[in-house]
């Protein structure tokens, strides 16, 4: 029976385990033996599908017509109108063999995939985002012991800084120094603006601004300002670009933010 | 060449696309060498509002992780969904205008940008664009979700669950974007939440789902399992947006969330595993030989590979001073871009001949293209992660020498060692226009030249939709 399984499979280009499954199927269906099935597939000549057949009581030569059971030696000597039965027959087989794998298939259900993607996106906002903001929020709020003001023109400052996204290469405290103070360390009031906050660098290519206002000689308003505008002036080689586009009072806010910008874990 | 403005159906709403990545592509590839000579060159070059690194660093982001991406989504959604549902895409005429107002509100962000250069992509944007933005994209996702619920195909592929992945957690990101600001550590939850949700989870899936696509349509294989395909889906989706935080080890974040992103990243090589697996077993009962497609889609998948190990690599203990809040990360996002946009050129070349029935020669001005932008991904991904390493290393050996900040010799120490590195990123980018160029220039020529073949003709139902 392999080798007719195989020989079928070959016919068919179908895999072995889902010709025997359908000619187990057909041969249920038919009354008839699986090898007879399969024999009737190899040779071209099909089994009388009789589902309907088998419900309504029908006269015994209609369940098996003689002429249906046709050796295989005699269809090459077929004619055409045979020929014609062979590739229906064969064209029904592979219709039930992918309906049969349609079948299988209907087991995915879009629903749940639907309903598996938005639990992972609502458990992923909540876990990874809502509750720890919320609990870091929490956090500060206990810790306000050290709160520092901060004047309009510091603020307009930041916002400038922000704008020009002076962050994108600068730092400020980006790691806190000691690991354990944690969110402690980190007062409400100090950054309570958005500006504020997102004066955080995340490239680390250029300098560390967290301690500008505490060093020489950037704590020189004069000399920030002669800096911003034209950096060659101070270093030839300074790979920093001249703020020169900006009014006389914008330039005057970013430098008092700037100056404003004292120690490190404020 | 025949494109209406107003399509009747999906696949003439693709072609539209097929003519406009080309272009978007350029646009990437002009701002980055823009803004990489502005970082360079600084001294040099004219400074105002628009012309100055820090403009087109925001640019840069906006047009690599918005634009680009909310054009891919709408034209794998476009062309992909109907396929792999095996029907046409429920109400289409409402899909439409969901999609143009999807890609049309990333374009208007550019624009505006130009006109207020001040208030261009920052995080906490409550504008009206941004509120307009996060409506649009979940009108976008429930028609996603109708359409993946009137399924006609019995099994569901896996594309379309990476495509309603990406778009979801696209959606996701835009919520995040709007988040409020009220303490230090504020900055770090939306930066990584955004970052991971919107860069990693959206570039990863829609290069997921087009290499499933490619690998069996594409090049005439047939899926090894859909179980590892599942493993891999509900793996990356599970870890994937808790993995920035790691960047942030050591900071104001809580610990707790800084080690489950350890723990997760490391994770990741289980979805890496199934992924491969696959991939090998799928490739190797390919039946179409096409040198240029087939090596775009293996090459693509090696970069893919690479940034999961980038990931990886990053949350073990021992790396992470060095690495974290780098370049390295740089590296990492990139990796997921050039992968999507190296199997998107693939997948065009693939849907040139298909939809508008012209068919693409592939000469040499294919191979040059190809072989440039090979040249270039590999250079990108080495040289940014090697920046990342170096200003790692200096920021730590200061930290550990007493001095947290990298200031005046311990600047000019970094400057000298990452300044080689920053050279051939602007090479490098200078260089990836031409590829883009090439590439633009061989769509162009197909699409006008090529010789006319049969092109594919939409055999989907149109049924209504089940009560």
């Amino acid at each position: 029976m392999s080798e007719l399984l195989s020989k079928v499979a070959e016919i068919l280009n179908a895999p072995e385990s889902l010709v025997q499954r359908s000619a187990e199927a057909r041969a249920e269906a038919s009354g008839k033996s699986v090898d007879e099935v399969l024999q009737s597939w190899a040779g071209g000549e099909s089994v009388a599908a009789v589902e309907k057949t088998v419900e309504e009581p029908a006269p015994v030569e209609e369940e098996a017509p003689v002429e249906e059971e046709a050796p295989v030696e005699e269809l090459a000597t077929t004619d055409e109108s045979s020929i014609d039965i062979q590739k229906d027959d064969d064209e029904e087989i592979v219709q039930l063999l992918i309906e049969e794998e349609l079948v299988e298939a209907k087991k995915e259900s879009s629903f749940a995939l639907l309903m598996g993607v938005i639990g992972v996106v609502v458990f992923t906002y909540l876990f990874a985002f809502s509750i720890p903001k919320q609990q870091s929020e929490d956090l500060v709020l206990e810790s306000l012991n050290n709160s520092v003001r901060v004047s309009e023109e510091i603020l307009e400052g930041a916002t400038i800084y922000n704008q020009l996204n002076c962050q994108s290469c600068h730092t400020q405290n980006v790691r806190v120094l000691i690991p354990d103070s944690q969110n402690g360390k980190v007062l409400k009031n100090r950054f309570a603006n958005k500006n504020l906050i997102l004066n955080t660098g995340l490239l680390r290519l250029a300098p560390d601004l967290s301690t500008l206002a505490s060093r020489e000689p950037t704590n020189d308003g004069v000399w920030l300002k002669k800096y911003l505008t034209d950096p060659t002036s101070v270093k030839e080689e300074i790979p920093h670009p001249s703020i020169n586009f900006l009014n006389e009072q914008d330039l005057d806010y970013l430098i008092t933010y700037l100056l404003s910008l004292g120690s490190t874990n404020e | 060449m025949k494109i209406k403005i107003f399509p009747k159906n999906e696949q003439e709403f693709s072609k539209f696309f097929i003519v406009l990545i080309p272009f978007l592509f350029l646009l990437f590839g002009g701002i980055s060498l823009a803004k990489e000579s502005y970082f360079l060159f600084v001294n040099i070059l004219p400074q105002n509002n628009v012309f100055n690194y820090g403009f087109l660093d925001k640019l840069n982001n906006h047009i690599t992780y918005s634009l680009l991406l909310s054009f891919l989504i709408v034209f794998l959604t476009s062309y992909l969904l109907p396929k792999t549902l095996g029907r046409r895409l429920v109400i289409f005429p409402i899909f439409f205008l969901t999609s143009l107002g999807v890609i049309g509100l990333e374009s208007l962000d550019l624009l505006l940008g130009f006109l207020f250069p001040n208030n261009f992509y920052s995080f906490g944007n409550t504008s009206y664009t941004m509120i307009f933005k996060v409506l649009i994209f979940f009108a976008f996702v429930g028609l996603l979700s109708i359409n993946i619920l009137a399924k006609k195909e019995a099994s569901m592929f896996i594309s379309a669950q990476y495509l309603f992945g990406a778009a979801i957690f696209y959606g996701l990101s835009l919520i995040v974007y709007r988040g409020n600001f009220a303490v230090f550590s504020d900055n770090f939850f939306i930066n990584s939440i955004y970052v991971s949700t919107h860069i990693y989870v959206g570039y990863s899936f829609v290069f997921l789902a087009l290499l499933h696509f490619m690998t069996t349509k594409g090049i005439n294989g047939t899926l090894y399992s859909k179980t590892l395909g599942s493993i891999s889906f509900w793996g990356y989706l599970f870890l994937l947006p808790w993995t920035n935080f790691k960047f942030y080890f050591g900071s104001v974040l809580p610990n707790w969330i800084e080690n489950i992103s350890l723990y997760l990243s490391l994770s990741l090589a289980l979805p890496l595993l199934a992924v491969t697996v696959n991939f090998f077993k799928t490739v190797t009962t390919r039946t179409e030989e096409n040198k240029i497609i087939y090596g775009l889609i293996s090459f693509s998948f090696g970069v893919f590979v690479v940034t999961n190990l980038f990931q990886i690599v990053s949350s073990l203990s021992n790396i992470i001073p060095i690495l974290s809040l780098t370049n390295f990360e740089i590296a990492i996002r990139y990796g997921y871009v050039f992968s999507s946009i190296l199997i998107s050129i693939a997948f065009i070349y693939y849907l040139i001949p298909k939809i508008f029935g012209r068919e693409v020669k592939f000469t040499r001005l294919e191979s040059l293209t190809v072989l440039i932008i090979k040249i270039v991904v590999a250079g990108t991904l080495f040289s940014n992660a090697l920046i990342g390493i170096i200003s790692g290393y200096s920021w730590n050996a200061g930290a550990n020498a007493g001095n947290p900040t990298i200031y005046g010799e311990g600047f000019g120490l970094l400057w000298s060692l990452i300044s080689t590195p920053l050279s051939v990123n602007l090479f490098l980018s200078l260089l990836l226009l031409l590829p883009f160029f090439l590439f633009f220039i061989s769509v162009m020529k197909a699409l006008v030249n090529g010789e006319i073949t049969e092109a594919e003709t939409v055999e989907l139902t149109e049924e209504e939709l089940p009560v």
